[in-house]
């Protein structure tokens, strides 16, 4: 019995035995063939008839090698098929420094696709709305990418190259994503703002790293959804540049977001809403999360 | 290599060896080639969490879950949630509070209350709204449901979990068992 209802398009499904087969066989039938773990975006993006693999390369029998959450040799190393619901009962969710994490978590789609979503498939993922992503970059994060000639790693900041494309090559997966444990007096933050409260994509969405030494901003990183043209995420790097060294202060503040912004982001209009409303909004929600970063530090 | 999957699972405790297609979701499964009805489709896309049943313990969509990878894992539907001709205490609960009106959505929101409770058997009421952020009520019982989940809290508690559903129906003048 064969049972096709029509709202899926028929695929094979190749289960590897080990992570050289799964490469061999990603490399071997690119670009037919794509690796699925969680399934919560490219299930949907097949339903939609927005891709058409012929192959999708079952993950699931590397989650016991690349699920796994640490502190090694001071990095916070992050196994690619670690799912949300995992990362919520790890450190990241229970120390200030990784606050912005449970920021995030509770953003993230909705609760059953926590347990099911992965951190890896959330950055191959790469759009603006691809959450951990945004936060990812504000902690400077680095990928580490398996492939048939070997590993190799890219900041997280180059590895999006364009929307829905990450620097993969054939026969390449996500393996790991790590970054430098934060030290003492830093905190992140993330804001997303919507007309609704979940299971949205975000009008701006914004992550922040901060890192304050005897009131003055020792450390700034900011990103969010899009800065210009390209709506994949990235850093602004102004605004980090015009933060540093600086007290940190309500007003200050207020005054850097209002000079650097309109100058240095550009968003699009579209059906949800104009560009000019999103360029607002981001100015709101940066302030908001530099606010609630640094009263996690007890700074304000 | 690609074609069908030989897959042994168990739903609700009962063993199952099928050979499926890869491109299967567990929600036609259950629904089309077992007869698990309980499980509905809404939206086919993760959304409506019509489809949610535990997999190992965990939800999940069924209509974003492919049967092919499910070897030996244990699923739970909401016909597996109690014993035969016993009803499960968020089940009563949700009938006492109201909280089923057209019913299309009541599985799969028992479902996360199940696994919601598994995991915290007190839970505030953000914690269930966040929990039922999975489930779209096209009627609106949200906050019957959230009552519902507190009183299932209250009869777990007492260590009530399973009644008994011919004593359910009179006391609560539902139709009779057939």
């Amino acid at each position: 019995m064969n049972i096709v209802l029509g709202v899926l398009l028929i695929f094979e499904l190749y289960i590897p035995n080990s992570l050289d087969d799964a490469l061999e066989f990603l490399a071997k039938y690119y670009p037919d063939a794509m690796p699925i773990a969680g399934g919560t975006e490219l299930l949907i993006l097949i339903r939609d008839k927005k891709i058409r693999p012929k192959y999708l390369v079952d993950l699931s029998p590397l989650r016991r090698q690349f699920s796994y959450i640490k502190l090694e040799n001071g990095l916070v190393k992050i196994g690619a098929l670690t799912t949300l619901w995992e990362l919520s009962n790890s450190f990241l969710h229970n120390d200030v420094r990784y606050a912005g994490f449970q920021d995030v978590w509770h953003k993230f789609g909705t609760m059953s696709l926590r347990f099911m979503a992965t951190i890896g498939g959330n950055i191959a993922t790469a759009t603006d709305f691809s959450d951990y992503l945004v936060l990812l970059l504000a902690y400077d994060a680095k990928v580490k990418v398996s492939g048939v000639n070997g590993e190799r790693v890219v900041p997280l900041g180059e590895f999006i190259v364009e929307r829905r494309k990450p620097d993969l090559k054939p026969g390449e997966i996500i393996t790991e994503v790590f970054f430098t444990e934060p030290p003492l007096n830093t905190s992140s933050a993330f804001e997303k703002f919507d007309r609704r409260s979940i299971l949205i994509a975000g009008l701006a969405n914004s992550a922040v790293y901060l890192h304050i030494d005897n009131g003055r901003i020792s450390d700034a990183k900011i990103s969010l959804d899009m800065i210009k043209e390209k709506r994949i995420p990235g850093r602004l790097r102004v605004l980090e540049e015009s933060l540093k060294g600086r007290e940190f202060s309500i007003e200050f503040i207020e005054k850097t977001i209002e000079e650097t912004i309109p100058k240095h982001v550009e968003k699009y209009t579209d059906w949800w809403t104009t560009g000019d409303y999103r360029l607002e909004m981001t100015k709101t929600s940066i302030k908001k999360a530099l606010l609630r970063a640094a009263k996690r530090i007890g700074v304000v | 290599m690609p074609g069908l999957h030989r897959v042994r699972f168990k739903v609700n405790g009962r063993e199952y060896e099928l050979e499926v297609p890869g491109h299967e979701r567990l929600l036609d499964t259950l629904r089309y080639r077992l007869g698990f009805v309980g499980v509905k489709e809404g939206c086919g896309r993760g959304e409506c969490g019509s489809c949610i049943v535990l997999v190992n313990g965990e939800p999940r969509n069924s209509c974003l879950t492919l049967t092919a990878r499910l070897n030996n894992a244990e699923v739970t539907t909401i016909e597996g949630i109690a014993p035969p001709g016993k009803l499960h205490a968020i089940q009563v609960a949700f009938i006492e509070t109201g909280g089923v009106q057209c019913g299309f959505c009541t599985p799969g929101f028992i479902m996360m209350a199940k696994a919601l409770l598994d995991r915290n058997p007190d839970p505030s009421d953000e914690e269930i709204r966040e929990w039922f952020t999975s489930n779209i009520c096209r009627c609106g019982s949200y906050n019957h449901y959230v009552e519902a989940v507190k009183k299932a809290v209250e009869y777990l508690r007492k260590g009530i979990v399973f009644f008994d559903e011919r004593e359910v129906r009179e006391k609560l003048h539902l139709k009779p068992l057939g």
